[in-house]
């Protein structure tokens, strides 16, 4: 199956990469959407004082 | 002159970054007659296979932000460098680690773990995880490998020019850009910001006055002119490079250190505990006890933006 990938996802903040699988016959057979990044700010922010949050999770997304 | 080649890429970052290069406004005109873009995925459609297709040492200036915490941030890294000239660490998370980088007080299993599996946002009855390669019907899809240790720019690749900043403000990235107009970079290695501490450029009453507990910053309203630190509040400004204005003291909310440790300070958490250790009044060891429990998450407050570059460097994980 011919594969086509769309890597970096661009005009957008974050990371993404599309991979698009083409049948014989040239159709989409199937298409995944990947965020090829994690950061954890779903666990660094355990531990971390309550008042000091609205100055960390700012940085999830900057745009 | 002929007009300058410029790449702009983002790792692990926030975007900040990228939109503080926008908030130069109109002097955004004076980069496109400067300079022709190349490679930025915030703003343009260029892609991976482009830049790889570039000659070595085609691109003039790559301002690179973000840290590097991924298998693909570190091939990106790499191939920048070779197709750039001059390599720019761009912003806090690039310079310093970051944000991203209190993930060092973690572990990625942790991380998988939680955001994955526990978080109360998931269906994963199967406990799936990301892999770098699955099998799908149609064939095969991969991922880059999440690493344990979020790194700097510098700790993977050699680099020109450190512009720090949570973003960058305004002023520093025009030094910048003047810079690359007038072909007057600074010698190899600088620092685009200041060269003294926050607190020298900080107008804040300072009274050499001690202190005789800490602060959380919601227990007290500090007085809008007297030191912060003065008044039992943790500013990092004495362990703080200048160069951003004293912008979060100027609103009366103390310095977080996002512009990494001035010339000459080794560990930005070392100098902290020197500034509270000059001013805070001890009698013996039971206050000197009390000043320890006062300071809530010091790793996490003394490295905020700082983690990779600083003597801890990560926690050290438990063997299992
Ligand atoms: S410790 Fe903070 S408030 Fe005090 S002088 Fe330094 S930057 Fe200003
Ligand atoms: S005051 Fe400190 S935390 Fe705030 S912008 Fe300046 S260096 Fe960064």
């Amino acid at each position: 199956m011919k594969k086509i990938t769309i890597d970096p996802i661009t005009r957008l903040e974050g990371h993404g990469k599309i991979d698009i699988f083409l049948d014989d016959a040239g159709d989409v057979a199937n298409a995944y959407l990947q965020i090829p990044e994690l950061r954890g700010f779903e666990k660094f922010c355990e531990g971390r004082p309550v008042e000091e949050l609205p100055r960390i999770v700012p940085r999830i997304c900057g745009v | 002159m002929a007009k300058l080649k410029l790449a702009l890429y983002w790792a692990a970052a926030c975007g900040g970054c990228d939109v503080a290069v926008l908030d130069i406004n109109e002097k955004i005109l004076d980069v496109a007659k400067l300079a022709d873009i190349v490679f930025w995925p915030i703003a343009l459609d260029f892609k991976y296979h482009h830049v790889e297709a570039m000659p070595d040492k085609s691109v003039d200036v790559c301002l690179f932000n973000g840290a590097i915490r991924s298998s693909e941030q570190e091939h990106i890294a790499k191939m920048l460098r070779s197709k750039s000239k001059v390599l720019v660490s761009f912003g806090s998370c690039a310079c310093f680690g970051g944000i991203p980088a209190l993930a060092n007080l973690t572990t990625r299993a942790e991380i998988m773990e939680r955001a994955y599996i526990e978080a109360p946002s998931n269906e994963n009855p199967n406990k799936t995880l990301p892999q770098t390669k699955v099998s799908v019907p149609e064939g095969e899809l991969t991922l880059p490998e999440l690493y344990d240790n979020v790194l700097t720019l510098a700790q993977v690749v050699p680099v020109e020019y450190f512009v720090p900043g949570c973003p960058p403000t305004v002023d520093l990235i025009l030094k910048v850009v003047n810079a690359l107009a007038t072909n007057s970079l600074p010698p190899v290695g600088a620092t685009i910001a200041s060269d003294k501490t926050l607190c020298d450029e900080c107008d804040r009453k300072k009274e050499k006055k001690m202190i005789s507990r800490i602060y959380r910053t919601h227990e007290i309203i500090p007085d809008p002119e007297r030191c912060l630190l003065e008044q039992g509040l943790l500013c990092m400004g004495s362990a703080t490079r200048g160069g951003c204005g004293a912008l979060c003291v100027k609103v009366n909310i103390p310095c977080r250190g996002c512009f990494g440790p001035p010339a000459g300070v080794f560990d930005q958490g070392a100098k902290l505990v020197s500034s509270i250790a000059s001013i805070y009044q001890t009698n013996g060891k039971q206050d000197i006890e009390k000043m320890v429990n006062e300071l809530v998450d010091p790793a996490g407050t003394f490295y905020r933006f700082g983690m990779s570059v600083s003597m801890l460097k990560r926690r050290i994980p438990q063997k299992t």
